[in-house]
């Protein structure tokens, strides 16, 4: 290789990293904004958005205490709600799709086959194409408190879930498994005891796509539950808006950022598990 | 400590020719037999086996060695026949409950376990007491040689080390039979032969039967009493390592066992009233007393055959009468030996040659190209008639 050719390429990767740092910028600047205008005055939020809040437009800590007493609906509660619907939902979906996965792919059948391309297919059929049927198939099966609405979730999670453990069980070899039946395991057992352990990996990746998921949603809770008694965070900062639509901006980003804060601290948490979860079906181990 | 017989056992895998057969061409992997009800994996399997002995099944890959051990263990479904473990018919008992252990070729460890943890698995299922657990598991790891590993993972172990735990695992259970699946094929020459000998030693110290599937004929030889020869799921031979060794059945065995592969020439068989003689290029092999008695109790008749001679059987001589001519076409050096490739009677035949004799003489002055004759006796020719079957048989 000659330096002409040295030199072009450094060229490119230069190139390369201005481009995927602007990008990164782009990507980065609405959660930068929402940190900043948090801690902004509501007047200031809309002249000077993207203004390091100094003087008299550093707000302090008002914008939250603003937030989180605003209306009649307490915010712990809301917090409550999202918490107790994340975790019930993540739980089932991770309980019952792995299972499930495990005989779908153990189990070489047309039912199997037919289940799983029925999973992959609902993957790429857009919420907003089924939302309200859902809801009104909620409502009739009382599926709209938010004891039971982990059970919609399992549903919409299951596709994603599903094609990654399939995924997963297809990489472990089934030697294992016929080791634990001559060991002496019924199937439940070979689930609990072999199986549920080895998909580790999987179950934190996919664990962490829901939770962030279900955390985040606004448009599910918000057409299956009844929004007087039951709000989940998302839908708490959306009724932030004053009754003629005037918005206090300072108090929803200061919301905003509480709400992200969860997630990001979870995610930086369990980022390593999340790349090993993704990459573990592929190669075989 | 169990007597296991097979009696009869057939495996069937449906037919999915209909399927395929839109795609194209039916598939066809090997030379299976094919019914109405699918395909024949194993068929009419026959086989006893006493208490405490070692049964080894040898053949090549899709021969339906490892079926027959999977129809035992209770992985594989049997489609026809009897399996009785101890006189009782297991057909349809799970494999839990059938008192064996297996090893896989491929370990089959428990990764998220310990060694220790993997061991005492069974035992725990089987809700013995710990004390005992334990008990038996150093007792295990001990004849293993494992002990030190024993708060280890699998993953931070050797191929070895891991089998040594497989077998470990399957050991401690003090099942009634011990069934093991290609147990050396994933490790390295070397250490497969450590292993080989330690399951050697192994199978003095546990009370146990043994059935052990290979491909690998020198692990066949070393390891059985009894050594099980199969092709396209039919069993071609059945008896000791030597038995197969010195009377193959067929042309098959006679292939399989020995290495280098037996020569085989086209030859003729003239019985001349009560005395059998072998023709081969014209010359006479007088055909051994013993061979000659068995020939004719079975009436064999003149014909053509297919005369087959082991590599180590041929001797090499100057000059003579009765002797065949061949050039040197490959010579491979194997340390105590050599294999010489002969051009000879228009066809490649394969001589063993010792490189030093007992009076320390080195046989070392062959070269490729140079012209050799060859001989060897009527008492190792081992004759098969034209359908590949052994005529003494």
């Amino acid at each position: 290789m000659n330096k002409n050719t040295l030199s072009a390429e450094n060229r490119t990767k230069t190139l390369l990293s201005v481009v995927l740092g602007i990008i990164c910028v782009i990507y980065v600047l609405p959660v930068l904004a929402v940190v900043i205008n948090s801690f902004k005055l509501n007047t200031y939020v809309k002249s000077d958005t993207f203004a390091i809040p100094t003087g008299e437009m550093y707000a302090g800590f008002s914008n939250f205490i603003k937030g989180m007493t605003f209306g009649n609906y307490p915010f712990w509660k809301s917090v409550a709600f999202s918490a107790f619907i994340t975790i019930v939902s993540t739980a089932l979906i991770l309980l019952f799709t792995s299972m499930a996965a495990w005989y779908i792919a153990r189990v070489n059948s047309k039912f199997c086959k037919t289940i799983y391309y029925l999973c992959v297919f609902s993957m790429v059929v857009p919420f907003q194409m089924v939302m309200y049927t859902l809801s009104k198939t909620a409502d009739t099966l009382k599926l709209n408190t938010p004891w039971t609405i982990p059970i919609v979730y399992l549903g919409f999670g299951a596709g994603l879930a599903i094609f990654m453990f399939v995924g997963f069980v297809k990489s472990i070899p089934i030697e294992i498994e016929e080791a634990a039946s001559i060991d002496g395991c019924g199937p439940l057992r070979t689930y609990f005891s072999v199986v549920f352990p080895m998909l580790k990996p999987t179950m934190i990746s996919v664990g962490i796509l829901e939770i962030m998921w279900v955390w985040n949603d606004y448009l599910l809770p918000y057409l299956v539950l009844d929004i007087n008694e039951y709000r989940t965070i998302p839908i708490h900062i959306q009724y932030l808006k004053g009754s003629y639509g005037t918005v206090d901006l300072g108090a929803t980003m200061a919301l905003i950022l509480l709400s992200i804060i969860p997630v990001i601290i979870f995610y930086l948490a369990c980022q390593k598990h999340i790349i090993k979860g993704v990459a573990a079906g592929a190669v075989k181990g | 400590m169990a007597e296991v017989s097979l009696r009869h056992i057939k495996k069937i895998y449906p037919n999915n020719e209909k399927k395929k057969g839109k795609k194209g061409e039916p598939q066809k992997k090997s030379n299976l037999k094919v019914t109405a009800e699918g395909v024949v994996a194993v068929d009419d399997f026959n086989l006893e086996i006493a208490d405490r002995e070692f049964v080894v099944l040898v053949g090549p890959s899709g021969c339906g060695k490892s079926t027959t051990l999977r129809m035992v263990a209770g992985l594989e479904e049997i489609s026809g026949g009897e399996l009785l473990i101890d006189g009782k018919l297991v057909n349809d008992v799970a494999p839990k409950d059938r008192d064996i252990a297996m090893v896989f070729q491929s370990y089959a460890l428990y990764p998220h376990m310990t060694v220790r943890e993997n061991m005492a698995f069974p035992l725990k299922l089987k809700k013995v007491p710990q004390d005992e657990i334990d008990r038996k598991v150093n007792e295990a790891a001990e004849i293993l040689g494992i002990t030190e590993y024993l708060e280890r993972k699998p993953k931070a172990l050797s191929g070895g080390q891991r089998q040594r735990v497989a077998i470990g695992r399957a050991i401690v259970r003090e099942p009634k039979v011990l069934l093991m699946d290609e147990p050396l094929s994933n490790l390295d020459a070397k250490l497969r032969n450590q292993m080989r000998a330690e399951i050697i030693k192994l199978r003095q110290r546990i009370n146990t039967t043994f059935m052990y599937v290979t491909h690998d004929q020198t692990e066949a030889m070393t390891l059985g009493d009894r050594i099980v020869i199969m092709k396209d799921g039919e069993v071609q031979q059945i008896g000791t390592p030597q038995e197969v060794f010195d009377h193959p059945a067929n042309l098959f065995v006679s292939g399989f066992i020995g290495v280098p592969q037996m020569n085989y020439f086209n030859a003729k068989l003239v019985r001349t009233g009560d005395k059998y003689t072998a023709e081969l290029d014209g010359k006479k092999i007088e055909i051994s007393a013993e061979k000659q008695a068995r020939l004719l109790a079975h009436n064999v008749e003149s014909q053509d055959i297919t005369l087959g001679v082991r590599p180590e059987h041929i001797a090499l001589f100057g000059e003579g009468k009765d002797m065949f001519h061949g050039t040197v076409d490959v010579s491979e050096m194997m340390g105590s030996s050599v294999h010489l490739h002969l051009q000879s009677l228009g066809q490649n035949v394969i001589v063993i040659v010792q490189t030093m004799d007992l009076q320390g003489v080195h046989h070392d002055g062959i070269k490729i190209g140079d012209k050799i004759a060859f001989t060897f006796g009527g008492n190792v020719v081992h004759l098969f008639g034209k359908d590949g079957k052994n005529l003494e048989f």
